[in-house]
């Protein structure tokens, strides 16, 4: 029932100005692609594409093979779960998640027998007869995806879902989102700017800026291993600090150098990116320094201790343990342990 | 509640507001009171304060209804019912044009609708009489017999704006993204139209209905202009009643139009309360 699609050299322009450039990705049957960027990057008009709603300026469109790009939306047999959520407020939830059915002329015996089915999917089995303006933010939630699962979708569509939702509910959703599309192993397509959502959900996480794909692979490799200093930056917490290439081929970057790691790098400039928590902070005569810096601010969340250490003429934010780290204090001299291995070298 | 509305603090400052709320009051209640007052009363002449209360202009009223006039050209009978089949006619019209039309404009946005809006409501500002003149022209030069047409186009022109206004604020409301949700799960261009943008659009279309309900029912100068003796309305006989001598049953008569657009004007209320301004 579920399909893989293939978008082939998708673009989009508004007049002169380019939305999409040569956009190229596949998503196999049954796994879970995330569309991740900073807002303007081109991710929702991508996702607006492929449900049908925009036309592509060029590029294909390909699912199991078929060029989908001149059929319309109401005849791609897609399921969609909107920003808005876009529930039909002048219906029942019954009557929302049976709106596809009715329209594919089931009759209305099956109709009831695949709502009560996904409301007990969803944990709702109790609300079939209320009004969507009784309902709660995380009950709309469900409600929307069971409406575009009902239809046994080809192809599963969500724009950033999740944005209304508060931090926890929305921490519980992705759990069960991501359960629910495992269980019905339909291929999904998420739209989100959320770094965590899109590690969370993805089995596949495609960065975006610009109308370009920065990078596409799965979640921990994109992490560890950026092909950019921007996706570096967007996706947890890095640091992105400028290092030079020395005479005998090592990067000087806050006064430390790393061995070997310029060799298949250009010019004399180059960019380090280090992961917040993949700086650790010892003691300032510690042999297991690598470079000194000043605390500027600190901060204990709990779980762990956010600081911001001064490195020159660089600011780092450095994520510890907070088991780690017991005497941070604001003005103090630390030492700071920075592992070559966990950085990424990027020319400029 | 009137007391909550008035116990603002600072005394200087409340009894400004309940000084202007009753001048208010009064001003717009005034004729209402008057109308309704001298329609009870007893006496041959409208004179003003009555001195004896009876029915009898309520009864004359009845019986110039009930009363077999199909001689008369003129009759009460028929004037209510021309007045009616062109307030239905044009609630019916309006409606048709303007649900499709507050969709194009709010979906199309831009200049277009600023400009759009902008020509329909020119009916609104026109001088009415002068409105009524080129009404008329337009007419007489077609030299077609336009039967109840020659008043339900001009009293179409006029409710527009209102009809308009309110579906388009009703539009407004209804988010593109329920429309592609309806045709995400299969719905066609039209049919999410009529599944989705309807239905939500309904108490706008409502409150427009009734507006123009109340505007062609009430309307006047244009009329004043296009009407014949074949096709002439209510708000005209009245007229025709009180140009010579005041008949007192014509303040009656305005005593249950009062009534009924009261009541009107409360449906309204209660379809579009919290949803929508009027205008």
């Amino acid at each position: 029932m579920s399909t893989d699609l293939k978008i082939e050299g998708v673009s989009k322009n508004y007049g002169s100005v380019s939305a999409l450039r040569d956009i190229d990705m596949s998503v196999q049957r049954g796994s879970f692609l995330c569309l991740l960027g900073p807002s303007g990057c081109g991710k929702t008009t991508l996702l607006r594409i492929i449900a049908g709603f925009e036309q592509a300026t060029a590029g294909r469109l390909l699912l199991d093979g078929t060029d989908v790009s001149g059929v319309p939306p109401h005849k791609r047999g897609f399921g969609m779960v909107f920003q808005s959520l876009a529930l039909f407020p002048h219906m029942s939830v019954a009557q929302n998640i049976a709106y596809g059915l009715k329209l594919r002329g089931i009759d209305k015996a099956r109709q009831r027998d695949r709502v009560e089915e996904l409301l007990n999917v969803i944990e709702l089995p109790t609300i079939a007869d209320r009004p969507v303006a009784a309902l709660s933010g995380g009950q709309r939630q469900r409600v929307a995806i069971a409406r575009a699962l009902a239809v046994q979708p080809k192809l599963f569509l969500l724009d950033e879902p999740l944005s209304a939702l508060d931090a926890k509910l929305r921490e519980n959703m992705q759990i069960e989102l991501r359960q629910l599309q495992r269980k019905f192993g339909v291929t999904t397509v998420l739209v989100t700017h959320d770094q965590t959502e899109a590690m969370m959900l993805a089995d596949q996480l495609v960065i975006m800026d610009h109308g370009v794909v920065r990078q596409s692979g799965a979640p921990s490799e994109v992490y560890r291993a950026p092909a950019d200093a921007f996706v570096a930056d967007f996706l947890g917490t890095a640091n992105v600090v400028q290092g030079e290439v020395t005479e005998d081929g090592a990067v000087a970057f806050l006064g430390m150098r790393a061995q070997d790691k310029a060799l298949q790098l250009q010019g004399s400039k180059v960019e380090v990116a280090i992961r917040a928590e993949n700086i650790g902070v010892v003691e300032k005569g510690s042999p297991e320094r690598s470079t000194l810096g000043r605390v500027e601010f600190v901060r204990d969340l709990g779980p762990s201790v956010e600081s911001i250490i001064a490195v020159g003429e660089e600011k780092l934010r450095v994520r510890s343990r907070a088991s780690e780290v017991t005497s941070l204090s604001a003005g103090q001299q630390v030492g700071l342990k920075i592992d070559p291995e966990l950085c990424s070298f990027f020319g400029r | 509640m009137f007391s909550s509305l008035f116990s603002v603090r600072g005394g200087s400052y409340s009894a400004v507001i309940f000084f202007l709320t009753t001048l208010g009051l009064l001003i717009s209640a005034l004729p209402v009171a008057v109308v309704t007052l001298m329609s009870f009363s007893a006496a041959e002449t409208a004179a003003f304060p009555p001195a004896e209360f009876s029915f009898r202009w309520y009864e004359a009223l009845w019986s110039q209804l009930s009363a077999d006039e199909s001689s008369s050209a003129h009759s009460l009978g028929d004037a209510l019912f021309t007045s009616l089949l062109v307030a239905g006619i044009v609630m019916l019209v309006s409606t048709f044009v303007c649900v499709p039309l507050a969709y194009a404009l709010v979906r199309g946005g831009g200049r277009v609708r600023a400009g759009m809006e902008l020509l329909f409501t020119l009916p609104l500002v026109f001088p009415l009489v002068i409105l009524g003149i080129a009404f008329l022209l337009i007419a007489e030069s077609l030299a077609l017999d336009l039967g109840i047409w020659r008043l339900v186009i001009p009293h179409v022109a006029l409710v527009l704006p209102f009809v308009l206004r309110n579906c388009m604020s009703a539009m407004n409301g209804i988010d593109i993204e329920i429309e592609e949700a309806a045709i995400s799960l299969g719905a066609s261009w039209m049919r999410a139209f009529l599944d989705v943008v309807v239905p939500l659009m309904k108490p706008g279309i409502l409150a427009g209905l009734i507006f123009a309900l109340i505007i062609s029912f009430n309307e006047f100068t244009i009329t004043f202009f296009m009407y014949t003796i074949d096709v002439s309305t209510l708000p005209i006989w009245m007229y025709s009643r009180t140009v010579s001598s005041l008949d007192p049953a014509v303040l009656s008569l305005s005593v249950g139009i009062i009534l009924v657009d009261v009541i009107m004007i409360l449906i309204i209320d209660k379809i579009i309360a919290g949803r929508a301004s009027l205008f």
